[in-house]
């Protein structure tokens, strides 16, 4: 007993002067080099213009539309994202708290979108819309809300698991069962209980969103919303032998710096308490 | 004895255990059903009704019929067993990958660097990410032409055109979308039970099964559940890899719907509507398997 | 939380919004494919013509001023599945837009002819945005988007030029431009260019061909097949030796089952490429541009196959007269000249040419067609079923 003991003190000793176990590194590594390596190719054959090796970029750069489809399709992100919190969190919570039969129905529901194929939705959306009362499809405005209304129906699979997850790492009767005894309404318990503990999920669910939301490109056509990023893109010239190759590495790069910041404006204080003892 | 009975009375009061008949309890799903009725029955049933139209326009069932016709029966098992292998396989290293930065003390900064990564990764599909890997193992990819100048002049670039290669090119996504779904649930994992554990002479191994696995299978599950239906529904990468010549039903769906060639679109909304009965069965099964995992767990 | 990670946080966010204020500032530089110079204007008919026979021209198009007016009135046409650099589309666009004041607003390039009809049938009741005016499909669909009722006649001005087997009589659809099937060879990676269909099954091609898409559902990729027909003992009325040759060709290990694009040619992947020769003219171009490898677009020595497109204006139109006035300036003689310098032969080709109205460095720049067969529309039917449906079964990769 001893010795194992002994060997997990040291074990622990070494993980805590930050070296890393070694499975970590070797896991990391092979990791690192199955993504990268990837990417390394789509660089070596967006290089091969001549004589200028980095034509292929400046082309890119060139076009202030580039920016702006990346501006329209970044907004639209973060609106869905905002939207798709705000319906999933609450959802996911009362299905796991006061509604666990119907827990199977509602993950069917947010799983949906993935058999769904994204052209049926969209020209679906617009027969919808463009008759009857509420005629969305005739107006830009009209476009963009159920452009956001779509995108956040297709982040449903990924959000709900992010935060179906995060729930069950805290123990969310507990808390509820504290905040209640100390007076809080469910609206107080959402905000001030349940949001902050689902940090690293929310954020998750977040970066998840904001990938599909600027890569998606199908429903963004049909909607005519030409001037999201995906939709532009294509005005390239999917014919063209290097741009694209460019243009992949460049909104690969972009959202990553996008999610970095988002990464950096949602940490917040790195040493909250967790609440609650083993379940 | 009062007290526990207390106990027992305020926890009903709270969180009333499962009701024989539901109260009033699922109105609080109503905004969450109202927006998918918006947004996503509505269209869909434009789906539904046209599965029973053939071209003309006339109800029919011959398109459900036509469901074991053909390539397509082949194709279903294709995807199902696509899926199945990169949801598994995903799971596994994605999970190993997680655990990595979250508990195998890594420095910090490769933790967020991963979890970036992996968001901007997890929808890196389609024609990018099949011409990448042609570009890196292709018969003229840089990695191939790398190799055989460092002595392996025999290797000629692995084939990517077949369940294999897609199942290998689907993990560029899967990985990411496990390491983001199963990180908090591994954040959730006390260092008090770990040490609790060693303190009473476990070894790693025995913590591993007896303590940490059971309290994460319930999220492992779910997290690939949702790989399962991230691999079912992709379409764009296999496509450009293959050229179509692999049948997943995803690419005869398409291949119904759109192309420039006059197709049968009754056909291609039937076989979507067997991906959902696909789907939901899916779920089934997975329901199941968590109510065994969470039996144990104060629910 | 402590200074330093204060310090970390506010230095990331520092670096990342430099980066990003950085790369939004690039100076703005010109937007997409620039307008050519209006073509000079030369006398297109007269004894100064014959004259200058070897310098060919056109005049500009000069709109209807009735249908100019309505037109302006509706302000916007909407185009789908037009990509740029197909058939030159891009100047086709900007230059309407100089000919006529009129918004172009673009939808789904990438569209096949499918996506377009049903683009029409969703927005029936829809006059915003999203619904398409005018469509270019391929020709089996023009009878039966007119069958389906999506479709509304107009006869353009040039409407007699337009050859009889090309048009709808009663004008729902007719014919825009067509291509030949070429080999697009990368020759770096293949120095010995294969000139004709039975070349292509020689073994040093091994794992080289490719075509541009699936067999089963892409126009490009179904003709090219018929194509391969014609020179291994079919004809147009019979397109099985087509799936017998690719069926060689597969089992050989020739064929690379990939879908091939301009980036796949271009770095050596699918080095010798099967579509239009417009494309790949075009993609010649692009990527001598970019200072790559210099590719060899070869029309094969036999089975010359000639694809048509066609064109239609919705039913449904949202800006019927924008519709109308962008088919008058797509078949008045500068529209067609604008395909032709895309290196499609518009359809009023035979005409143009024998009223010399093509500038002759034009002419040179077009490969040599001659001898290039078209099917008609129930031949076209007839091995279009053929080869989908036999695809599978017949050449059918076994894929594992």
């Amino acid at each position: 007993m001893t010795t194992a003991t002994a060997t997990a003190a040291q074990g622990a000793r070494r993980r805590r002067r930050g070296f890393g176990a070694w499975w970590a590194w070797v896991v990391f590594i092979l990791g690192a080099l199955y993504f990268i390596l990837p990417l390394i190719g789509v660089f070596a054959h967006s290089i091969r213009t001549r004589p200028d090796i980095f034509l292929a970029y400046r082309q890119v750069f060139a076009d202030p539309a580039f920016f702006r489809g990346l501006g329209y399709s970044f907004l639209a992100g973060l609106l869905t994202v905002v939207i798709s919190l705000l319906i999933i969190v609450p959802t996911a919570y009362w299905v796991r708290l006061r509604v666990p039969q119907l827990r199977p129905v509602v993950e069917f529901v947010t799983l949906m979108p993935f058999v769904i194929p994204p052209v049926v939705l969209a020209f679906g959306l617009i027969r919808i819309y463009s008759q009857g009362p509420v005629r969305l499809a005739s107006t830009d405005t009209g476009l963009n809300v159920m452009l956001v209304g779509a995108y956040v129906v297709l982040s449903f699979p990924y959000m709900y698991r992010a935060v179906d997850t995060g729930l069950a790492a805290i123990d969310v009767r507990t808390l509820t069962e504290a905040a209640q005894s100390l007076g809080s309404g469910w609206a107080r318990i959402l905000s001030r209980v349940i949001f902050p503990n689902l940090r690293t999920s929310l954020l998750s669910g977040a970066f998840l969103t904001l990938a599909i939301v600027i890569g998606e490109y199908t429903i963004a056509q049909v909607l005519a919303r030409t001037t999201a990023f995906a939709p532009y893109l294509s005005l390239l010239g999917r014919n063209q032998p290097y741009q694209p190759a460019a243009v992949s590495l460049i909104s690969f790069g972009l959202t990553w710096l996008a999610m970095i910041l988002i990464a950096f404006l949602g940490r917040g204080s790195r040493t909250r308490v967790q609440v609650a003892g083993a379940r | 004895m009062a007290d526990v009975a207390a106990v027992r009375e305020q926890e009903a009061r709270i969180a009333p255990p499962a009701p024989s008949r539901l109260s009033w309890s699922w109105l609080g799903l109503v905004p969450f059903f109202l927006f998918c009725t918006a947004f996503l029955f509505l269209p869909v049933a434009f789906l539904v009704i046209g599965s029973f139209n053939d071209r003309a326009g006339n109800l029919t069932l011959q398109n459900y019929a036509d469901l074991s016709t053909g390539i397509i029966p082949g194709a279903f098992a294709n995807s199902i067993e696509v899926s199945l292998v990169t949801a598994v396989a995903g799971g596994v290293f994605g999970f190993l990958l997680a655990a990595s930065v979250v508990l195998g003390g890594l420095p910090r900064v490769l933790r967020s660097g991963l979890m970036t990564f992996s968001g901007v990764a997890s929808n890196f599909a389609g024609i990018p990410l099949a011409l990448a890997f042609i570009f890196t193992l292709g018969t003229l990819g840089f990695l191939t032409t790398l190799l055989q100048s460092l002595g392996l002049t025999g290797f000629r670039g692995v084939n990517l055109t077949s369940k294999l290669g897609v199942e290998v090119v689907y993990m560029y996504f899967q990985f990411p979308l496990m390491v983001l779904i199963i990180a908090p649930a591994l954040e959730g994992l006390r260092r008090e039970w770990r040490e609790a554990a060693e303190n009473m002479g476990a070894s790693a191994f025995q913590y591993w099964r007896h303590v940490a696995l059971p309290i994460l299978t319930p999220s492992i599950l779910g997290a690939m559940i949702l790989l399962f239906g991230n691999s079912f529904g992709a379409q764009a990468t296999a496509f450009q890899l293959t050229g179509g010549t692999l049948p997943l039903v995803t690419l005869v769906i398409s291949s119904q719907i759109r192309g420039d060639v006059l197709h049968n679109p009754g056909l291609g909304y039937a076989m979507s509507m067997g991906m959902v009965v696909i789907m939901g069965m899916s779920i089934l099964l997975y329901t199941l398997l968590q109510r065994r995992a969470e039996r144990w767990l104060r629910s | 939380m402590t200074t330093k990670r204060n310090l970390t946080r506010w230095a990331g966010l520092s670096a990342a919004s430099a980066v990003l204020i950085a790369a939004c500032s690039t100076p703005a530089a010109t937007t997409a494919p620039s307008v050519a110079p209006p073509a000079s204007v030369a006398p297109s008919e007269s004894a100064a013509a014959s004259e200058s026979a070897a310098a060919g021209g056109f005049e500009q198009f000069v709109p209807d001023q009735a249908m100019l007016d309505a037109a302006k009135a509706e302000g916007t046409v909407t185009t789908i599945a037009l990509p740029h650099d197909w058939c030159n589309y891009g100047e086709t666009i900007s230059t309407f837009k100089e000919r006529t004041g009129l918004e172009v607003n673009e939808l789904d390039p990438n569209a096949g002819s499918g996506d377009e009809i049903e683009a029409i049938k969703a927005n029936k009741d829809n006059p915003g945005p999203s619904a398409p005016d005018v469509i270019d499909v391929g020709l089996s669909f023009g009878p039966s988007a007119k069958e389906e009722g999506l479709l509304q006649a107009h006869k353009v001005a040039t409407w007699d030029t337009i050859p009889e087997s090309a048009k709808d009589a009663e004008g729902f659809w007719w014919g825009d431009y067509y291509g030949v099937l070429a080999f697009e060879v990368n020759t770096a990676v293949v120095p010995n260019v294969p000139q004709d269909w039975a070349d292509l099954l020689k073994p040093e091609y091994n794992g080289q061909v490719a075509l541009a898409g699936d067999p089963r559902t892409s126009n490009q990729a179904i003709q090219a097949v018929y194509a391969a027909a014609l020179a291994n003992g079919g004809s147009l009325d019979n397109a099985q030796p087509g799936l017998d040759f690719f069926k060689q060709l597969n089992d050989s290990g020739n064929l690379r089952p990939i879908i091939a694009t301009a980036a796949t040619v271009a770095a050596g992947e699918t080095p010798i490429t099967i579509r239009w020769t417009y494309n790949a003219l075009s993609n010649r171009d692009t990527t001598a541009a970019s200072g790559g490898p210099e590719i060899a677009v070869v029309v094969p020595a036999s089975g010359r196959f000639a694809g048509v497109y066609v064109q239609g204006i919705s039913a449904f139109a949202p800006h019927p007269n924008a519709a109308k006035l962008w088919q008058e300036f797509l078949y008045s003689d500068e529209g067609q000249n604008v395909w032709l310098k895309g290196y499609c032969h518009p359809i009023r080709y035979e005409n143009l040419v024998s009223e010399n109205k093509v500038p002759q460095e034009q002419l040179d720049k077009l490969p040599d067609v001659e001898g290039a067969v078209f099917p008609t529309l129930d031949q076209l039917n007839k091995a279009t079923e053929l080869i989908t449906t036999g695809w599978d079964s017949t050449v059918g990769a076994n894929i594992q």
